[in-house]
């Protein structure tokens, strides 16, 4: 209000620019706060509030239709002292994670290749091949998946009709655990449309030079492209490691965590406990481990970085 | 300008804000609902089920019909998947706004009851809000509780065990019910032969916790102790009972687990694959397994133990209907009056078509009888033949029921894959499940 009546030049002390200042750059801020309040009001409510709460519930005994109990940390000892299933789960899944993750980028390296020729129709195949990382993780498909490994599926039929012996997908541990790797390998989509990006970033007078150098196919492979995509390799790297420590959907609904708890996914498990046998303060605890955990294994991967990411 | 931007900061976020808050369903809806604003004696309350698209249609029609008759009450239907249902249904609990009337299932209500969030039904029933003169007590044994009525049978069913008809009179089989497990075990070893690879003659159907409840019964034993701490069976009764069971795997007998458990997986059945001659099986789960089935299938009650000494069967609502303690009273009796009617109305009945198991009135399932189809109408008639054989009362499964059938059907993969020895698994089970049911 004040503003809009002339000012007197004794007013106009530099202080009173200054304070006028501040007082136009909290406003400015203020606005900008409330303009972004949708997401602010988002975030605190919906990630950080439940959060702290389930922190909060990892110290107690909760069964969600009476009140929590405080318990200290007997849910914590409980699970490293007295809980065979929760070492199983961290065994299944690991396990998991270090051939799935592994040969999924490897195989989406290997695509990225294949349609970084330049060559026309190159694109609409890019897109053909990226269409399974969209569906892979559905509902829909898992249930595909089940029907085509079950017991009268589409691949014991191909067996049988080639005279070879059937396979009991779900009674069988490492025959189930293969078929949940490969459903993750199938949805190399997103990792290929990345590495594609990589490649195309690597300049052509770099294999040029490598050619006068007398460099053969692998070599230059071996040589520029893998040193030079490094970084997009370290990027794809911990992205799919923390996707991958968090596979529910297909292990639950296509192997259900079976034969023997040999496809117990931490994060099946995590829900088995929470919402089959309503232990939420328990759940809560194995939540937070594995956010330790996933942590950890990024640190680790951020920390070796510096021995194997060349950044230009 | 720049006020009007203030302004117009702040409002949205008055706005948003009361967008988030929990809006106090209770508070909010029940005022209006309990008939303080919207009309005399006006009540509205919810009823919540699970089920697939035809129970969905069917339950809305009746409520339809209920709504007609009752003019002062309106039937707020929520209704979901099994999965998703209970998820709901905690989280409703945990934030006190049950719905009044609640589909429950026999693992889940002593949770519900020991929380006190079941209405204790006794004096409904003793004053006629809920008509129970029609109906055996064997119908609602399981759902009393040191005298107190925690819920009402939504139909009831029994273990059983289907079969093949056809096959059972090319071989000349007759299990009269009584029949022991020794009798079956030789026809199903004389079928099984007969008919080659690739055939068996019993199916556990993943069914075995069942199975195994039935064959402790007879030895005057329950699954749990009374106090649901621990195991109320003793160690020899679950031997005899897994040896039986993994004799008749390794002779051929019976279905080995990983067949049986990927046939279950895919929701065929072996018996209407005509791979097995005979099955445990929910004896509601007939109507199913026929409409898979080209052989004709029936139903015949569980084998018994030779040295049993007791009935092993007894009759188990497939669900229930429990009334919410935390609703107004004025809920509670029209959810009172919601049960009845489900429970004795003949046309609610002639809606429903016993889709949630057979009607626990006697006078429903007689004039249903006529109109329902022979399949159903075998479902009937199976459970007047367990009514008759019914043993004792058998008790409503503690907390932590679920987990505990968790590990009992984890220990008996180990034992039928010969991971573990019979005794091993015993040990080991007997061990997980005092250490869950202390939890």
């Amino acid at each position: 209000m004040k503003t809009s009546e002339p000012l007197t030049e004794k007013e106009i002390t530099p202080e009173f620019v200054e304070k006028e200042r501040k007082r136009r750059n909290l406003r400015e801020s203020l606005t900008g706060y409330a303009m972004i309040s949708p997401w602010l009001i988002g975030f605190f409510g919906l990630i950080i509030g439940p959060m702290i709460y389930s922190f909060i519930l990892s110290f107690t005994d909760y069964d969600m239709l009476s009140a929590p109990q405080w318990t200290g940390f007997s849910n914590y000892v409980e699970l490293f002292t007295n809980d065979p299933r929760f070492i199983q789960s961290l065994q299944a899944t690991f396990t998991f994670v270090v051939i799935a993750i592994p040969l999924k980028l490897a195989f989406s390296l290997f695509l990225a290749l294949l349609f970084n020729t330049g060559r026309k129709g190159s694109g609409i195949f890019t897109t053909i091949y990226y269409v399974p990382s969209i569906i892979g993780g559905s509902v829909a498909i898992s249930v595909v998946w089940r029907q085509m490994f079950g017991r009268d599926g589409a691949v014991n039929t191909m067996l049988d009709a080639w005279g070879l012996d059937t396979i009991s997908f779900f009674g069988n541990s490492s025959a189930a655990m293969s078929i949940l790797i490969i459903l993750i390998v199938w949805q190399f989509g997103a990792p290929m449309i990345i590495f594609l990006a990589g490649l195309r970033q690597i300049p052509d007078d770099l294999y040029e030079a490598a050619s006068v150098d007398g460099a053969g196919m692998i070599r230059k492979f071996i040589k520029v492209t893998i040193p030079m995509l490094t970084p997009i390799i370290f990027f794809n790297l911990v992205m799919e490691t923390i996707n991958g420590f968090m596979t529910f959907t297909q292990a639950f609904l296509i192997t259900g965590g079976g034969p023997r708890d040999s496809t117990l996914f931490y994060a099946v498990y995590l829900y088995e406990v929470a919402f089959e046998f309503l232990n939420m303060g328990y759940a809560s605890a194995m939540a937070w481990i594995l956010l330790v955990i996933i942590g950890a294994f990024t640190l680790l991967i951020f920390k070796s970085s510096t021995f194997w990411v060349h950044y230009d | 300008m720049r006020k009007w931007k203030k302004w117009a900061a702040v409002s949205l976020l008055t706005v948003m804000a009361a967008g988030c808050s929990p809006g106090g369903p209770d508070e909010t809806s029940d005022a209006g609902a309990d008939g303080e604003s919207s009309g005399e004696g006006q009540t509205s309350i919810r009823f919540s089920w699970w089920g697939n698209d035809e129970r969905h249609d069917l339950t809305q029609e009746m409520l339809d019909l209920f709504e007609e008759e009752h003019p002062d009450i309106t039937v707020e239907a929520e209704f979901t998947g099994w999965d998703s249902y209970w998820e709901r249904l905690t989280t409703q609990a945990a934030g006190s706004n049950l719905p009044a009337v609640v589909q429950m299932d026999n693992s889940k209500l002593t949770e519900y009851i020991s929380n006190g969030l079941a209405l204790d039904l006794n004096t409904m029933i003793e004053e006629g809000t809920i008509n129970m003169e029609d109906v055996n007590d064997v119908y609602q044994d399981m759902l009393v509780v040191d005298g107190s009525t925690y819920a009402i049978s939504g139909g009831s069913n029994g273990l059983a065990t289907i079969y093949n008809q056809d096959l059972f009179e090319e071989y000349d089989i007759n299990l009269e019910p009584g029949y022991t497990y020794e009798e079956l075990g030789e026809e199903m070893a004389r079928v099984s032969e007969a008919e080659g690879e690739g055939f068996w003659g019993y199916d556990f159907v993943k069914a075995d916790y069942e199975t195994f409840r039935h064959y402790a019964r007879q030895f005057d034993q329950h699954f749990y102790n009374e106090d649901g701490t621990s195991v109320g069976f003793e160690a020899e009764v679950l031997e005899g009972f897994l040896t039986t069971v993994t004799t008749w795997i390794d002779e051929g007998v019976a279905t080995p687990y990983d067949v049986t458990a990927e046939v279950n997986e895919s929701g065929e059945s072996m018996v209407a694959n005509e791979e097995a001659a005979m099955a445990s099986a929910a004896s509601n789960g007939l109507v199913g397994v026929q409409t898979l089935a080209e052989a004709d299938l029936g139903l015949n009650v569980m084998p018994s133990a030779s040295d049993g000494e007791k009935s092993g069967n007894w009759v188990r609502p497939s669900m229930s209907f429990m009334i919410s303690s935390n609703v107004s009273e004025a809920k509670q009796e029209a959810a009172a009056e919601l049960i009845d009617f489900i429970t004795n109305n003949q046309e609610a009945n002639e809606i429903l078509r016993a889709e949630r198991g057979v009607p626990i009135a006697a006078s429903v399932r007689e004039s249903l009888a006529g109109q329902v189809d022979p399949t159903v109408q075998e479902t009937f008639e199976f459970l007047e033949v367990l009514e008759e054989r019914a043993g004792d009362p058998e008790p409503l499964p503690p907390p932590g029921e679920s987990e505990v059938r968790a590990a009992f059907d984890r220990m008996l993969e180990s034992v039928k894959y010969d991971e573990m020895l019979i005794e091993e698994g015993i040990d080991s089970f007997m061990q997980e499940a005092d250490q869950i049911l202390n939890q």
